[in-house]
Parts: C-alpha cells; structure tokens; sequence
C-alpha cells in the first residue's frame, strides 16, 4: 500500500549481532526492498562513515579490525560509529524515510547511548525497531565468512578473525525485554524468530519480509511469454494467442530448461493469466514435467485506453500522454490503466514468493513486469525501471549473493 | 495472491489453557482461508466432548487424576482428530484442530497420526499465553459464561468453576519445546511477544503475518459506497463517471453523519479513511475529507471490478451484444470473469492486502468504495458463506457499520436520505446470532 508512506513517521532500523551474523546482508536486502516499494531508504555503517571520511587509512577495514586489543582500532570504531549515527540522524531530518544504522550496538550500553542520540538530535516523531541476527551454527557462520568477508581479507586468517570474535562474545549482550525496545531476534538464519512488541504497518511488513530471508543462492530465471500476432502487427496490450512461430520458440524454450534444471521438479514455477503466458508456460512446463501456477498479480500492464492499439495509432491519437510518458516515465500512467508504480505493487506478493523460494525460481510474464521484478535484484533506484532491456527469446539468470547478484542472459535461438 | 497448489494438505492444531484465545484464533484463521477460497474446517475438541461427556461436567471432570474422566476426553480427542483426518482426505485443504494439547505426549501422538495418514502433510502447532488476568478474566466473562457448560448455572458459581478448571489443567501443562521438533508459533499476551520455529511454506507464512497482527480490540468499520454516480443513472456498468447531482447530496450528508459519529479532533486524526482512485469515489471521499479535516488514502486496490470488454454497456446491451457470456453470468457470478476483466474470485484476491491492513488497525476504518468491491469487504467480516458473495445487498446511500467481536459481528445499517438527510438505523440483533449457532447439532463447522 504505496500511499502510506507520505503519513508515515521516520523508521530507524538498528542492526544488532557479532560479527559475521549477516547484518550485512540483512541489510542490504532490507534496504533494496524499501527502496523497490517507494521508500527513501539509505545504510549508515562504519564502513560508510570510513568512506566518507579522508583523513582515515582507506587500507584499514575497520568493519573487519574487530581487534578488541588494539586500543587504537576500538577508538577508531567508536569514533566512525557515532559518526555514522549522525549521518543517518541528518538524513532523516531531510528528506529520507527510513535510515538502517549497522554500527556498534552490542552492549546494552551501547544502546542506551544510541537511543539517546536519537532522542536528543531527531526534532521529529520517529520509530525504532531494533533488529538481532544470532546465530550458534559454526557452519553456518564459517560460511558467512567465506562468502562475504573473504575477498577483503588481507593478512588476517579467518582463525584470527574467529578469535576476535569469541573475545567480542564474552562482552555481547543480547537484547532483552527489560530494555523496552520493539525487536525482532532471527536466530540461525530464521529457524526460530522472536518478535516483541511489534507495532506500525512498516514494521508488521518488515517481519513478514524478514520471515522469508534465507541464505540458499537459488537461480531465478525471468523470461518473457513467446511471440504472437500482436508482435507482428506491432500492436500493444490485448490478450493475444502465441502465433507459430511463437509456440515453436515455447518449445526450444522447454528444451533450455531441461538442461538447465537438470531434472529439478522442485522448481517455483509461476506465470500470468494472460493467454500468450499460460500458453507459453504450458508447452515448457510439459517439456519438464511441471505445472506453472497461474496469478494475475503477473499480468502485463494495463495499457487502459491505448490497450490493442499499434505504437502508431497511439502516436496519432494520444500525442498528450506520449509527452507525459516521456517526460515521467515512471509515474506515468495510462488512462484508464496502471502506471509502473501500480505493477511494483502488484508485484510484491511475487517477490514475497521468490524470497521465500529456497529453489530455482521460473517466471514466464511480460515486458513491463519483468522490468519491476528486474529491478527488485538489480537497480538502486526504481527510476531506472523504464529503461530496463528485456527482449524476447532470452532467458534473464539471476543469482543473488550477498551484497550483489549475478546476471547472465542466454538468446535461445 | 493465490496460490492454488492443493497438493499439500495443512494441519493446524492449538495449545494452551483455557480463556487463552484458542477457538478465537480458530475461527480467524478458519474464516481467512475460506474466503481466499480454501477449504478449512475447525474441529473442536470441547465440542467433541460436550455431544459424548455431556454438558453437566463440572471442573472435577477435568481433574487429571480422575482416571474415567481422562479416558473419555482422551477417546473425543481422538474422535475429533479422525474426522480432521477423514475431512482432509475427502477434499479438504486445511483442517484446524481447536484444543488445549498442553501434554508433550498428547502432541507427539497427534503429529505422528497426523504424519503416519498422509504422505506430505504441513503441520503447525499455534500456542496461546496469557499471564494477564485482566485479559484472562475478560475472555471469560466474554466466551464461556454464555457456553452451554454452564447454562444451568449463574454467572457467578460459573465463573468460579471455570477457574477451578484451569487449575486442573495447569498442573500437567507443558509448554512446546525445540526438542519436540514441531513448527510452532507462540502467541504471548494478545501479541505482545511471539515466537516462531520452523514455519516455512507459503500459507503457513501468511498464517504467522496473519497473528502477528490479532488484535481483540472492538473497532468499527464503516463501509459506505459512493454517492449515485452518472453510470448507476444511466445504468451502465463500469466506467470512471463522475458523481449526478443525487450522488452529491449524498456526499453532503454522508459527510454530516461522519463529522457526528466521531466526536472529537483526536478520534478524527486516528481514523484509518481508504478510498479509490476512481473519481466518483474520490469525490465523495473528498467532501467528507474536506469536513472532517483529514486525509483519505486513495488505493487502486479498492477499485471497483474490472469489466473489461463491457465497459460502459448496459445490462441490456450486454445481454444483446454477449448472450452467452451474458447466462455463463447468471449461472455462476462468482467465478465468471468478465473478457478482459476481473471476477469475483479475482476482487478476492486482490483486496486481500486491505484485509489484513484492517484486521491490524485498532483505530476505526472507513472505506468508500464500490458495490463489487465491498461486497467481497462485507463477506469477509460478517462471514458470509463465499458463493454469497456476488448477491449481496449493498445499497446506494447507506453506511453500513460493523463491529467485529470474538465470536460474531456487530452490524448496524444507516440509511441516508441524500435529499432530506434523513437518517433511518437498522440494527442487526446479535444475541439471536448467537443462541442460534449454539443451538446447531452439528459440531463441526463454524
């Protein structure tokens, strides 16, 4: 519900945890999905605060210098950690919406310091809700480790970095209810989650996208619905049949996939109800053994008025809202139809469900769909989301990792 | 968004002691996943109990040293959880088992029956604690004084005995622990805390959002549909006309009567107020909005179905131009999507979100929407039977307030006159609601 934000208090997001928990990770996800769903959403970390300052040695990685011996670092992460508090505070006091602060918060003291910063410095009503990734697994942690903090690791084996760690262990302190704070505690990757004193529609969403979070690199393939008589006759919208030609590029799309899959029937196959979807998605899911679940939430844009029209006749007879289009790409929206902002929201129970998918994730939809859940894994800012290339015939791989995801496109022939 | 993967059937099953909210949270969940369009049913134990045991037990029944009395509600026990079994074999998609299962013994032996009679089955355990006597004794004067347990009895004596039963059941309730490897949700104090182990899966997921956000608190949902607009004059369907001149009236009015019902500055501030983005519903919303100093929200979510090709046709024409689309219609309104549009099913669907976003607010709601639209809106709430759905009387220029409680819904119906602002209140009698389902012999459904 996109219009709520503009009555919304400011949110503040505190990440809480040991090292290599994934409050990172955490909250990089986080912060790409409120910025997807309209929000102005920016990290404050030490890493941040390090950047942004040029009198510190770049070399040093303080967010990984948790060397609690070395008087010099400790200064250091305080310092860069009040600094990054202050950043987030003047943010929020402009014109951004939610400010996520990943720095040091795991002494109760350290966030009693915090919370009183906010309540000294933000001359506005804000909310705070406080979020702890613990986790006992030492596999999973040693994992977190190779894939996240590896490649910055210079001198420091991973055995030092543990050892740092434990040492930080003795001093943590986990949050309790008696620090009247609204929390969530996701302990080993969302096995078992704890949630207190939750409160506001921002936050209820936020659990509910927390729930979902889990560490399994799967592949999401994006494809559009295959050719039909509207494609030849360069006509937009309507609800065409697959032409021929477009059933027989189905098939080699079925054929991709079974040597792509491998024999996975555990796959989360979704697709439109739009005839050139279903169609689509039935010649593939035969070719693999599966049925593709149909939803409305993945049909194509509502082109309103200009629906079933050709680009031409719609030059010819709309000229004013070709120039809206233009000028505002994002916003615009067709008379009568949807705008891209209407399919984000539309679309978000999908990601829910892409989120959720600990398997390969197969989306047969539309051009303009596509662009929005593109956009989810790959741009900083929704307003990129018009200008997105998805072509017809070609399968978009995408592989999220921590802090980034991977892409690959294949034109089946 | 639907997910219509039927090939998981899903057990839900309840702990805790009594007066915690069990048969409540039951029957949310059971109402919810019907009107998505699953088939859920609840079985409860104490029903169970009550056709076999008789109703003239009295807390020393529950003693668990009385070894008789054990063994007669162990036997309902098992009866209720074989007709769960017999309902999800025989085409049902959810079964929710409403009982107190505080042994760690009575909940293996349900999860393994449960396991042993299907090949994939979901289970989740959804636990209720309460420590707050306020909210305690309040569920009990709400719920069991008017239970048939105690009819023969005065409030009072009732009262007393109910607690002697929770003390009978206190002495052997163990709370779900990790080691028991069940996917569990912990309930604390109405919401206050909650816990989550192990719940993965795509409904289960929306079962967790869905508790996270129960809340008993009594608030009104007023539900008006815009004034007459153009269309309903010229009686065409769809369209985005704006309002006539009576549809105008009727906004003045309507905004009369809200600025009435909520008396003061701070009670106007916290009104949820939703809207649609079509103009006949964003021109009333804005006389009212005007009038009561607050801002509506416009979402396109509540806006009104999608008719697609008959856009702007009459019924005649529609009839004339689509005859066979036209009788597919009158035989199933439910499901029949109009060419291009939306059906019934579809505006399900798609106002799910504003669903959850009212169950959640504590503060009062009001929605000026469409006929369609609230339609789906009412049902919910009042819980209509769903092929109900699309027959509903929603008439222009009435207000239709609902005050949703535990175990019923509070209905008033506030008919204006858009011309002379006459006001004529009916009110639904809920006490008759009430005897007549405790009357019903059947224990199963709710």
């Amino acid at each position: 519900m996109q219009q709520y934000k503009k009555t919304q208090n400011k949110l503040i997001l505190v990440l809480v945890g040991l090292p290599a928990r994934g409050k990172t990770h955490i909250s990089y996800k986080l912060n790409r999905y409120l910025n997807w769903i309209g929000y102005k959403s920016e990290i404050f970390s030490i890493k941040g605060a390090q950047q942004n300052n040029d009198q510190l040695d770049q070399n040093i990685d303080y967010e990984l210098e948790i060397d609690p011996t070395n008087q010099q670092f400790v200064d250091f992460r305080q310092q860069l950690s009040f600094t990054a508090a202050h950043q987030l505070v003047n943010f929020l006091q402009n014109d951004g919406d939610i400010a996520l602060y990943n720095g040091l918060t795991s002494t109760k003291l350290d966030r009693q310091k915090l919370k009183s910063l906010f309540k000294e410095k933000l001359k506005l009503e804000y909310q705070v809700f406080w979020i702890e990734s613990i986790c006992d697994d030492p596999q999973v942690i040693l994992n977190n480790i190779n894939e996240s903090k590896l490649s910055r690791f210079k001198e420091k084996t991973i055995e030092q970095f543990m050892n740092h760690i434990n040492v930080l262990a003795q001093d943590y302190e986990s949050l309790e209810n008696i620090e009247n704070l609204s929390y969530i505690k996701l302990i080993n990757i969302g096995k078992l989650v704890k949630v207190h004193m939750l409160e506001g529609y921002l936050c209820s969403k936020i659990v509910s996208f927390l729930l979902n979070l889990h560490a399994n690199n799967r592949q999401i393939y994006l494809v559009r619905s295959c050719q039909t008589e509207y494609h030849l006759l360069d006509k937009i919208g309507g609800d065409p049949e697959l032409s021929v030609t477009g059933k027989q590029n189905s098939q080699q799309l079925g054929d991709y996939f079974i040597e792509e899959l491998k024999g996975n029937k555990n796959i989360t196959f979704f697709t439109s109800q739009m005839k050139r979807g279903i169609q689509t998605a039935e010649i593939v899911g035969d070719k693999l053994g599966i049925k593709a679940l149909k939803t409305k939430n993945l049909d194509e844009i509502d082109y309103g008025i200009c629906d079933g029209l050709t680009v031409k006749e719609i030059a010819a007879k709309y000229p004013k809202q070709i120039k809206e289009r233009k000028a505002n790409p994002l916003e615009f929206k067709y008379p009568r139809g949807e705008s891209f902002l209407d399919v984000i929201h539309r679309v978000e129970p999908i990601i829910y469900e892409i989120e959720r998918s600990r398997e390969p994730v197969l989306i047969i939809a539309h051009v303009a769909v596509l662009k929005c859940l593109y956009a989810y894994y790959h741009c900083n800012q929704i307003s990129e989301i018009p200008n997105i290339d998805i072509p017809i015939n070609c399968v978009i791989k995408l592989v999220p990792i921590p802090y980034h995801c991977l892409e690959s496109r294949v034109i089946i022939k | 968004m639907q997910q219509c993967n039927r090939s998981q059937k899903i057990a839900i099953c309840t702990v805790g002691l009594p007066a915690r909210g069990k048969t409540y949270i039951s029957r949310k969940l059971n109402r919810y996943f019907n009107w998505l369009g699953y088939k859920s049913r609840v079985f409860i134990n104490g029903n169970y109990r009550r056709e076999i045991c008789g109703t003239e037990c009295n807390s020393l029944f529950f003693d668990p040293h009385n070894e008789e009395a054990q063994k007669a509600r162990s036997d309902c026990a098992k009866m209720a959880l074989q007709d769960l079994i017999q309902f999800l074999k025989n085409g049902g998609d959810i079964g929710i088992l409403d009982g107190t299962n505080i042994t760690k013994e009575r909940r293996h032996q349900i999860e393994s029956d449960l396991k042993s009679s299907f090949n994939g089955i979901q289970t989740l355990w959804i636990e209720s604690i309460c420590n707050d006597s306020k909210v305690i004794q309040n569920n009990i004067r709400l719920t069991k004084i008017n239970n048939p347990d105690y009819c023969n009895m005065d409030s009072e004596q009732a009262t007393i005995d109910f607690l002697n039963r929770i003390k009978m059941y206190e002495q052997i309730y163990k709370t779900i622990t990790d080691d028991e490897d069940l996917s569990y949700i912990k309930t604390i104090n109405v919401g206050a805390d909650i816990i989550v182990h192990q719940v993965y899966g795509f409904l289960l997921s929306k079962v967790v959002s869905f508790i996270m956000n129960l809340h008993t608190y009594p608030r009104p949902i007023y539900l008006s549909r815009h004034g007459e607009s153009q269309y309903n004059v010229d009686d065409r369907v769809g369209g985005d006309s704006d309002l006539s001149e009576l549809g105008e009236m009727y906004a003045d009015k309507l905004a009369d009567f809200f600025n009435q019902e909520f008396s003061t500055k701070e009670i106007k501030n916290e009104i949820i107020f939703l809207t649609s983005t079509m103009r006949r519903a964003v021109h009333t919303s804005d006389v009212v909005a005007q009038k009561l100093e607050i801002q509506p929200l416009q979402l396109k979510t509540l806006d009104e179905i999608n008719v697609g090709i008959c856009d702007g046709m009459t019924y005649t024409e529609i009839a004339q131009k689509f005859p066979n689309d036209f009788q597919e219609r009158k035989i199933n309104k439910l499901g029949y999507r109009y060419p291009r549009g939306e059906s019934y099913l579809d505006l399900i669907s798609r106002i799910e979100p504003v669903i959850f976003e009212i169950e959640r607010s504590r503060q009062p709601v009001m929605i000026i929407a469409h006929q369609a639209i609230l339609r789906c809106l009412y049902a919910y709430f009042h819980q209509n039977e769903i092929p109900e759905v699309p027959t509903l009387d929603i008439p222009l220029h009435c207000v239709i307030k609902l005050t949703p409680a535990a175990y019923f819904c509070d209905e008033k119906r506030v008919l204006i006159n858009p011309q002379t602002g006459e006001i004529t209140i009916k009110e639904e009698y809920v006490q008759e609601f009430i005897r007549s389902k405790s009357k019903q012999k059947s224990f199963i459904d709710l």
